[in-house]
C-alpha cells in the first residue's frame, strides 16, 4: 500500500519537474509564467552552503524549510518520495535484479563525508556543492546534454523521413513533428560545450544502478546525507512484529540499504520510506508508524573519516585560490558572464551550476564554462557570442537563477547593464582590411543610440580604384558587451569584431574608462 | 509541398523577370480605367488606412482571388514593441491578411527570418499575436524550406531563399520604412531579405545588387509599405522613440521599385538617391519616375 502510494507520489514529482523544466523557455513575452526553479528553491542544502559561503540570507526559505521539517518528521522522504534524480535511479535500477542474499555494499558513510567537506568549505567562502547536489546536477545534466540528445535525436528521425519526399508518410509525420515542436521540443536545437563531460558524468551515475540499485542515494548523494542527519530523530519509525522470520526478503527489497532485516539496528538516516519491505514481507510483519521511541543503530561515521572530511574542506579552500585567474588583470577576459551577475567573487559563492540560465537563454549563447573561472567556476554560465549573443530585451537568466548569482533585472535595468566590451579586429573587418564593405556589426547594434558608428572612409583596392566604405567604430560609453555584433559578423571563426569582459559593470577592477 | 505548383511559380516568376510587365496584364481586372500606380492613405487609424489605399488601386480583388494561397511577408527582424518603428505596425499586417480572407483566399501565411530572436520578434512585435486574432497562420522559418535559387547575377547568382514564398499563388509585401546603415532606407526591395537563408550578413558586401536580385526573384502582386511610424536614425533596429516620426501613412502599389521611389519621399529624399532603386529600375523592375505615376491620395 504505502509502496504504489509512494510510487504515484515519484510519477507525480517527475512529471511535474520535467514539465516545469520544458516551460523553462521563452514564449516571446518577457517573463515565463511558471515558478520553474521551485525545486531549486525547495533544496536546504543548497540554501545552507549558499548561506554559509556569503555569510548572508538573502531570502526566506520557506520551501527548504518544508524539506527540513518533514524530514525530522517523517524521515528521508524526500529521498524516497520525491527527488527526480533519485526516481530516475530507481527507473534505471529496473534494468537489473535486486540482488538476493550478495552482501550489498557498505559504503554509505561516503555521502556524509561529501557533506562535511561542502559544508566546511562553504563556510570557508568555497561554494563547491551545484557540482554533486542532485537538483543541480539533474538540471544542468539535462539542459546541456540530454534535451539537446532528444532533440537532436527526434529532429535527425523526422528530417531523414522528410528528405524521403514520399508523400502521404511526410504528411503525417510532419503532422507529428509539428506537435511535438509545440510541446516538448526545443525551439531551436540546443549545443553545449561541456555536453560531452557532463553527459558522462550523468549517464555514470545513471549506469551505477547497475552496480547496486540506487548506487548515487545510497553512497554519494550529499543532499541525501543532510536529510538522512535530519531525519535522525524523526517520529515516523519502521516496527516488525513477533511475526518475522528473519528471511531476508526486506534487505534485498530495501532501496537506502538500510539493514531492514536487523529490527532494531535498523539505520532510519538510511531509510528512504519507500515502503518496499513493508510491501514484500510474507508474513506481514514490517509496519510504519509514529513513535517517540529512542531511534534504530546509531549513526557512527568514525572520527577518522570526520576529521578527514573537515580536512580536505578546508584545505580545498586555498587550494583552488591560488590560480592567476583571481586577479582581475590575467582572469579570462571571454569570461562574459549573464547580464546581473554579482561581482566574480560573489558570484562563485552563490552560483550552483544548476544550468537554469542555460537553458532558458533564448540564443543558447550561455554556456557552462570548464577552467575558464577556475576549477571553482567549473560549469558555471559564460557567454559564449559567437554561439549566441545576449538578447538585448530579454531579462529571463536573471527570473530563474536560484541564488541570485545573476539578479533579476527589469528591463530599464538590463538594458544599461554592460556584460563587457565589444572592440574592432582591423586585421579581419572587411572594411579595413579588404576594402569591401559590410555594416552588419552596426546594423544589428541594439542600444538606442548605437554604440557602433560608421566611418566613410575612401580606400584603394589593389588596383588602385577607390572605394568608399564605412568602417565600424565602438563607442565604449555606449556599448554594453551583448555580443549581438560578434555573432553577426560575417567573418566566419575568428570573428572581425569580438567582446571581451573588460568594462563590466560588476567589477571595479574591470572598469577601463574614465567616468 | 507541392512540386508541381514550385514548378510553376518559378516558371512564371521567370518569365515575369525577362519582362515584368507582360504580368500585370494577367492580374489587372476590367476596370483598369480608374487604375492608379500608387495609392498613399492618410489617416489615425493604421487599419483604416491600409484598407484605403488597397482599395484606392481597386480593393483587394484585383489582388487576390478565392481559394488563394497568399504570402503576407511583413518585416518582423527586431525584438522591439510597435512604438519603436522597427517592424511593421501590427494593424497593418493583420488588416492585410484580413482582406485577403474578405477577398476569399484559402490560406493567408506570416512569417520572416528574423535577427533578433524569432520567438520575442513574433510576440514583441504583436504581429504573431494581430494576425492569429485575424485568421492568418503565423509560422516560424523552418531551415529545411529554404533552397538554392537562381537569380539574375547583378549581385548573386544564386541564393537560399524560402520556399514557401514561391509555391503561394500571391505573394504581399507588407514592410515599414526606416533608415538603414548601408542602404540609407530599408523599404519594400529590403524586406526580401527575410526570405533569404544561408550567412546573409554577406550579401552586405553587395547590397544593392543582392536586393535587386531578390526582388526579381519574387513577385509580388502588392507592396504595402507601413508608414505609420517610421524610424529616421538608428535604423533599422531602432530603440529610441525620438528617432520616430509619426507619419499616419501607408502606401500601397504593385510596382516594386515606384512603391520605394515613394517611400524614399517620406524621408525628404528622391527614389534615385537610394542605388537599389536606381538599380532596379535600369534593370527594369519598376520605375522610380514619380511624375509619370498616377498616385492617388486618400484620407482616411
Amino acid at each position: 500500500m504505502i509502496k504504489k502510494l509512494r510510487i504515484a507520489t515519484q510519477g507525480l514529482f517527475l512529471l511535474t519537474f520535467l514539465w516545469l523544466f520544458l516551460q523553462t523557455e521563452s514564449k516571446g513575452a518577457n517573463e515565463l509564467g511558471y515558478p520553474v526553479k521551485i525545486f531549486l528553491d525547495a533544496d536546504p542544502l543548497l540554501f545552507l552552503t549558499t548561506s554559509l559561503a556569503t555569510w548572508s540570507l538573502d531570502k526566506f526559505p520557506y520551501l527548504a524549510l518544508i524539506v527540513v521539517v518533514a524530514t525530522a518528521i517523517l524521515g528521508r522522504v524526500f529521498c524516497g518520495w520525491v527527488c527526480p534524480l533519485g526516481t530516475l535511479n530507481n527507473m534505471a535500477g529496473l534494468l537489473t535484479r535486486w540482488r538476493w542474499k550478495t552482501a550489498p555494499l557498505n559504503w554509505y558513510r561516503v555521502k556524509y563525508s561529501i557533506l562535511i567537506f561542502l559544508l566546511i568549505s562553504s563556510l570557508f567562502t568555497l561554494q563547491l556543492t551545484g557540482i554533486v547536489d542532485p537538483l543541480s546536477l539533474l538540471i544542468r545534466s539535462l539542459s546541456v546534454t540530454v534535451y539537446p540528445m532528444f532533440s537532436y535525436a527526434t529532429g535527425a528521425a523526422f528530417d531523414t523521413v522528410y528528405s524521403t519526399d514520399i508523400p502521404v508518410v511526410v504528411s503525417i509525420s510532419e503532422f507529428i513533428y509539428t506537435i511535438l515542436k509545440k510541446t516538448v521540443l526545443p525551439f531551436q536545437q540546443p549545443f553545449f560545450v561541456q555536453g560531452v563531460l557532463i553527459g558522462i558524468l550523468f549517464f555514470l551515475i545513471l549506469g551505477a544502478n547497475l552496480v547496486e540499485r540506487r548506487f548515487w542515494c545510497k553512497f554519494l548523494c550529499p543532499l541525501g546525507a543532510l536529510l538522512g542527519l535530519l531525519s535522525r530523530y524523526a517520529f515516523l519509525k519502521r516496527s516488525v512484529s513477533e511475526g518475522c522470520d528473519s528471511c531476508g526478503a526486506c534487505t534485498a527489497s530495501c532501496q537506502g540499504g538500510a539493514a531492514p532485516d536487523r529490527r532494531e539496528e535498523w539505520k532510519n538516516t538510511e531509510c528512504f520510506i519507500c515502503g518496499n519491505c513493508d510491501d514484500i514481507c510474507p508474513r506481514n510483519a514490517v509496519s510504519f508508524g509514529f513513535s517517540l521511541k529512542k531511534p534504530g543503530a546509531s549513526l557512527d561515521l568514525g572520527k577518522r573519516y570526520v576529521a578527514g572530511s573537515i580536512l580536505s574542506g578546508i584545505v580545498a579552500v586555498p587550494l583552488l585560490r591560488i590560480s592567476p585567474l583571481m586577479k582581475p588583470a590575467y582572469a579570462n577576459p571571454l569570461l562574459i558572464r549573464p547580464p546581473g551577475s554579482v561581482d566574480e567573487k560573489a558570484f562563485l559563492q552563490k552560483c550552483v551550476k544548476c544550468g537554469e540560465c542555460m537553458k532558458v537563454c533564448i540564443t543558447n549563447g550561455l554556456q557552462p564554462t570548464f577552467l575558464e573561472a577556475g576549477l571553482e567556476g567549473i560549469w558555471s554560465p559564460v557567454l559564449i557570442p559567437r554561439i549566441g549573443y545576449c538578447e538585448y530585451r530579454c531579462t529571463l537568466c536573471g527570473q530563474v537563477c536560484p541564488t541570485e548569482a545573476i539578479q533579476k533585472l527589469d528591463l530599464a535595468e538590463k538594458e544599461k547593464v554592460r556584460i563587457g566590451s565589444a572592440m574592432v579586429d582591423k586585421g579581419r573587418c572587411l572594411p579595413y582590411a579588404h576594402a569591401t564593405p559590410c555594416i552588419v556589426c552596426e546594423e544589428v547594434c541594439p542600444t538606442p543610440k548605437k554604440a557602433i558608428w560608421l566611418e566613410t572612409v575612401t580606400v584603394k583596392d589593389r588596383e588602385g580604384k577607390e572605394i568608399i566604405v564605412k568602417q565600424p567604430k565602438v563607442d565604449l560609453t555606449l556599448c554594453i558587451g551583448c555580443g549581438i555584433c560578434e555573432a553577426k559578423c560575417p567573418v566566419i571563426g575568428q570573428p572581425a569584431i569580438y567582446v571581451t569582459s573588460v568594462g563590466e559593470s560588476r567589477s571595479k577592477e574591470k572598469q577601463l574608462l574614465l567616468p | 509541398m507541392n512540386r508541381r505548383k514550385f514548378l510553376k511559380a518559378t516558371l512564371i516568376s521567370g518569365i515575369a523577370i525577362s519582362s515584368p510587365e507582360i504580368l500585370f496584364p494577367l492580374i489587372t481586372p476590367a476596370n483598369a480605367a480608374v487604375k492608379s500606380d500608387l495609392a498613399v492613405a492618410r489617416g489615425t487609424s493604421p487599419a483604416r488606412i491600409t484598407r484605403a489605399a488597397i482599395d484606392g488601386l481597386g480593393g483587394i480583388r484585383r489582388f487576390v482571388s478565392r481559394g488563394d494561397v497568399v504570402v503576407v511577408k511583413p518585416n518582423i527582424g527586431w525584438d522591439r514593441t510597435p512604438e519603436y518603428a522597427a517592424n511593421t505596425n501590427p494593424e497593418v499586417v493583420a488588416t492585410v491578411v484580413r482582406l485577403c480572407y474578405e477577398a476569399g483566399a484559402k490560406k493567408v501565411k506570416v512569417f520572416d527570418n528574423t535577427v533578433s530572436n524569432a520567438k520575442r520578434c513574433y510576440k514583441q512585435s504583436g504581429i504573431a499575436d494581430a494576425v492569429s486574432a485575424v485568421g492568418g497562420l503565423v509560422s516560424f522559418i523552418d531551415d529545411r524550406k529554404f533552397r538554392d535559387m537562381k537569380l539574375s547575377g547583378y549581385a548573386l547568382r544564386s541564393w537560399p531563399l524560402y520556399t514557401e514564398v514561391f509555391e503561394a499563388d500571391k505573394i504581399i509585401n507588407v514592410p515599414i520604412a526606416k533608415t538603414h546603415g548601408l542602404t540609407t532606407l530599408t523599404l519594400g526591395m529590403k524586406n526580401w531579405m527575410g526570405i533569404m537563408g544561408g550567412w546573409r550578413g554577406r550579401i552586405h558586401q553587395k547590397i544593392d545588387g543582392s536586393l535587386v536580385d531578390v526582388s526579381m526573384a519574387v513577385t509580388p502582386v502588392l507592396v504595402v509599405l507601413d508608414a505609420v511610424r517610421i524610424l529616421t536614425a538608428n535604423g533599422p533596429q531602432g530603440g529610441d522613440l525620438s528617432d520616430v516620426k509619426l507619419l499616419n501613412t501607408v502606401v500601397a502599389g504593385t510596382d516594386q521599385v515606384a512603391v520605394d521611389a515613394y517611400g524614399a519621399t517620406l524621408f525628404g529624399m528622391r527614389g534615385s538617391d537610394l542605388a537599389y532603386v536606381r538599380m532596379g529600375s535600369e534593370a527594369g523592375l519598376g520605375t522610380m519616375e514619380l511624375s509619370k505615376l498616377k498616385i492617388k491620395r486618400i484620407t482616411a
